[in-house]
């Protein structure tokens, strides 16, 4: 009877013991045997054979016929073929198991050698516990750090150091279904009222305005956040966070408003906030929803779905008249780090530097290359990339700034009830003063 | 007291590996989880001792908590009072009546094999919105109950039933083998003499089955008691707690806590919470049913 009472403990114990021990097993096999032997012969000569070792790259695209693990595979392929005696041992896993894991690594110090994190305030408790090394030396190799655009990488500085590379940049869209929009003989929107009187007439055809994931609670936070971008203007959580605002600000709550305007009218399909990341896009994807709000990192999904060629995408509209259609939600990617405590630092540094130069080539001529975080060379009309991807290019032309999502800002505690708040909106509707003071009681007690 | 007839240190010697497993993998780490809910940490860096703050705010302060253990000790008197009954139930039926009740058995014992997630996934379908498919809310809309439709799992006043009920429907067919095993250990010749005193059906059960068969039922109580309490797997498939908070259970809450809103001590005053809970309840179970079977038997 105890044993079964403590069951969850013991699972989370058994669990960190699997994944020390599985980290012990990767990092050990190649050092213990081969140390004192080889490194001797390391000096000598460039010829002489050299230490056999495994490094452990941690990363999020398992699914396989996902162009990005084949990419990474090809790459890895490539450069184990390079260099013989480094094998680059895979640990793929989704988004959210990856994150868990990950802390979990984190807490016995035993993170793999490359890992995966998510930029700013996401990334901070793991640089403050000094657990990734910083990545300048290795960025200025083989010019790798011209590779980025402009910017992107301040999002994984702190104190002068880059403690990550990003695979992506992208930024906040609204992909719509054409055939559908005609069907409901409406437009593209240009204001925010428009959009909600769009939404009033697909649902009188009987077409489902938009879809969304709101199991993940990000999916409604990041949208919200484009409306709260308009009413306020880029910035507002910095501002909070200086002092200078509150979120009891007039901007915040007429966000929470017109949020729930869109709500209310019936955008999102029934029980939204039992579906789950892909099942929401899936409805988009296989024609069932007129509207989709996404970063950019969609295109490549919805081109190779069945509604490919009937799909176009438009610029987050105008709130009440306010805010500049130019300033996106920028998402800045997942990023590559390496861990501190890695047991081979130098050629971990080697291999990343090797990946992040090619990642770029290769999504490219995979068509994956729509919102990438480094600048990409070639003609991408004559590579075949379809008239959306072409649209969705240019707005990267456009974009004059814009902000980063909620939990890219807030620490964990805040962004967890932020998320749990906009949620609640896709159940029952709520005073927006109330929603403004639960964010105001949350940052408050999590300062 | 030696029955076995081998020194201390024998027995001593046998019992060690099992001792020091436990001792390692339970008592251990629940020492460690009550020091670090007296911790202010986010599980990766600095931590700092801030003595019971977290209990505080727990029970005091915090708005999501009681509502989650109400929700907690909800699942656990749904398992007990309506699932073992009906298990119990079933299990007399399938005795009396059925020949070869071997394969019915079986058969109810089936979902408590699957995996949770593919239950969980099952379920979800069957909920979803008739738009989307559901096989519930169509099934009331083509017999003319419109009004009974719901989204099972989004409405908040509702969300929380709908999981109970899967949770009742998957471990009813374990539960049933439970009691049908231990009715099957009561000697048919107490029936037979029951029968000529002129208790037959479900006289004999009242009188003969179900004093027989407490310390069966004891079992099945306190395995559905400590399964709801630690329900976890199916309520995060299901709706991760959600839609805000509405479905989270004390062991959805702590994760929520230790893991994405990185509070790893808060979480851990929450798991100290639930260990306690567990504990305090098991100790009221044995006491009652100590009483009751030492009337019974």
């Amino acid at each position: 009877m105890k044993k079964n009472m403590k069951g969850i403990l013991k699972l989370v114990m058994a669990g960190t013991l699997a994944l020390s021990l599985a980290a012990c097993g990767n990092n050990g096999g190649g050092t213990t045997g081969t140390n004192n032997g080889t490194d001797k012969a390391n000096e000598g000569s460039t010829g002489g054979k050299k230490e056999n070792i495994t490094i452990t790259f941690q990363n999020i695209y398992p699914d396989p016929t996902d162009p990005k693990n084949i990419i990474m595979k090809k790459i890895v392929k490539a450069y184990e073929d390079e260099n013989p005696n480094v094998k680059i041992e895979l640990d793929s896993l989704n988004t959210d198991q990856q994150k868990v894991k990950l802390k979990t690594q984190a807490a016995s110090r035993e993170v793999p050698d490359i890992t995966v994190v998510n930029p700013a305030a996401q990334m901070k408790p793991f640089v403050d516990a000094k657990l990734f090394a910083p990545l300048n030396d290795m960025l200025d190799q083989n010019g790798l750090k011209d590779t980025f655009q402009e910017g992107i990488l301040d999002f994984y500085s702190f104190d002068n150091n880059i403690y990550a590379l990003p695979d992506g940049n992208n930024i906040g869209l609204v992909y719509y279904n054409k055939e559908l929009f005609e069907q409901a003989g409406v437009k593209v929107p240009t204001t925010f009222e428009e959009m909600v009187d769009v939404v009033k007439a697909l649902k009188a055809k009987g077409i489902q305005p938009m879809a969304i994931g709101e199991k993940d609670s990000w999916t409604g936070s990041f949208l919200f956040m484009n409306v709260l971008l308009r009413t306020n203007g880029p910035g507002f959580l910095q501002e909070v966070l200086d002092g200078k605002k509150t979120f009891e600000d007039p901007a915040f709550k007429e966000a929470a408003d017109a949020f729930q305007n869109l709500i209310q009218a019936g955008a999102f399909q029934e029980g939204a906030t039992s579906f789950d990341y892909n099942a929401g896009e899936n409805l988009f994807k296989t024609g069932k929803a007129a509207m989709y709000y996404m970063g950019s990192w969609a295109t490549g999904g919805i081109e190779t779905s069945t509604i490919n060629g009937k799909a176009g995408v438009f610029k987050f509209p105008t709130v009440n008249g306010k805010g500049d259609p130019n300033e996106f939600m920028l998402a800045p990617g997942s990023a590559f780090a390496i861990s501190a405590d890695s047991k081979h630092l130098p050629e971990t540094k080697d291999f990343l530097n090797y990946f992040m130069i090619n990642f770029p080539k290769e999504t490219f001529s995979a068509k994956g290359a729509v919102g990438l975080a480094q600048k990409v060379e070639g003609d991408f009309k004559a590579a075949g990339y379809s008239d959306m991807a072409m649209e969705v290019l240019d707005m990267f032309k456009d974009v004059k700034g814009g902000d980063i999502a909620f939990d890219n800002t807030m620490n964990p505690a805040t962004a967890q009830a932020h998320l749990t708040s906009i949620q609640n909106l896709f159940v029952k509707k709520n005073d927006a003063a109330n929603v403004a003071k639960e964010h105001q009681t949350a940052y408050e007690s999590n300062k | 007291m030696n029955v076995l007839r081998v020194s201390k240190w024998t027995i001593a010697l046998f019992v060690l590996p099992c001792l020091l497993l436990y001792v390692c993998f339970v008592f251990v780490p629940i020492l460690v989880s009550l020091y670090s809910g007296l911790l202010d940490w986010n599980g990766i860096g600095e931590s700092k001792f801030i003595g019971l703050d977290n209990f505080k705010q727990m029970l005091f302060h915090d708005a999501v908590f009681w509502p989650a253990v109400k929700r907690t000790l909800m699942f656990a008197v749904v398992s007990m009072c309506i699932q073992i009954p009906l298990a119990l139930f079933l299990a007399i039926l399938l005795n009396r009546f059925v020949k070869k009740p071997n394969f019915l058995v079986s058969s109810y014992f089936l979902p408590a094999i699957l995996s949770v997630v593919v239950i969980g996934q099952l379920w979800k379908t069957i909920y979803n919105p008739a738009s989307m498919g559901g096989m519930l809310n169509q099934v009331l809309e083509s017999i003319g109950l419109q009004s009974w439709t719901h989204s099972w799992l989004t409405d908040p006043s509702v969300a929380m039933y709908s999981l109970y009920f899967v949770a009742v429907w998957q471990f009813l067919g374990y539960h049933t083998l439970i009691q049908f095993t231990g009715i099957q250990n009561i000697p048919s010749d107490i029936y037979e003499a029951a029968k000529i005193d002129g208790a037959e059906g479900l006289k004999a059960d009242w009188h003969i089955t179900l004093p027989m068969n407490i310390p069966i039922i004891k079992i099945s109580i306190v395995l559905a008691f400590i399964g709801s309490l630690q329900s976890f797997d199916l309520i995060m498939v299901m709706t991760g707690g959600g839609p805000a908070h509405a479905t989270d259970v004390i062991s959805t809450l702590m994760y929520n806590m230790s893991f994405l809103s990185m509070k790893y001590g808060y979480g851990s005053s929450i798991a100290a919470f639930l260990v306690v809970v567990c504990l305090v309840a098991t100790f009221f179970i044995n006491l009652i049913f100590n009483r009751l079977e030492r009337k019974y038997t």
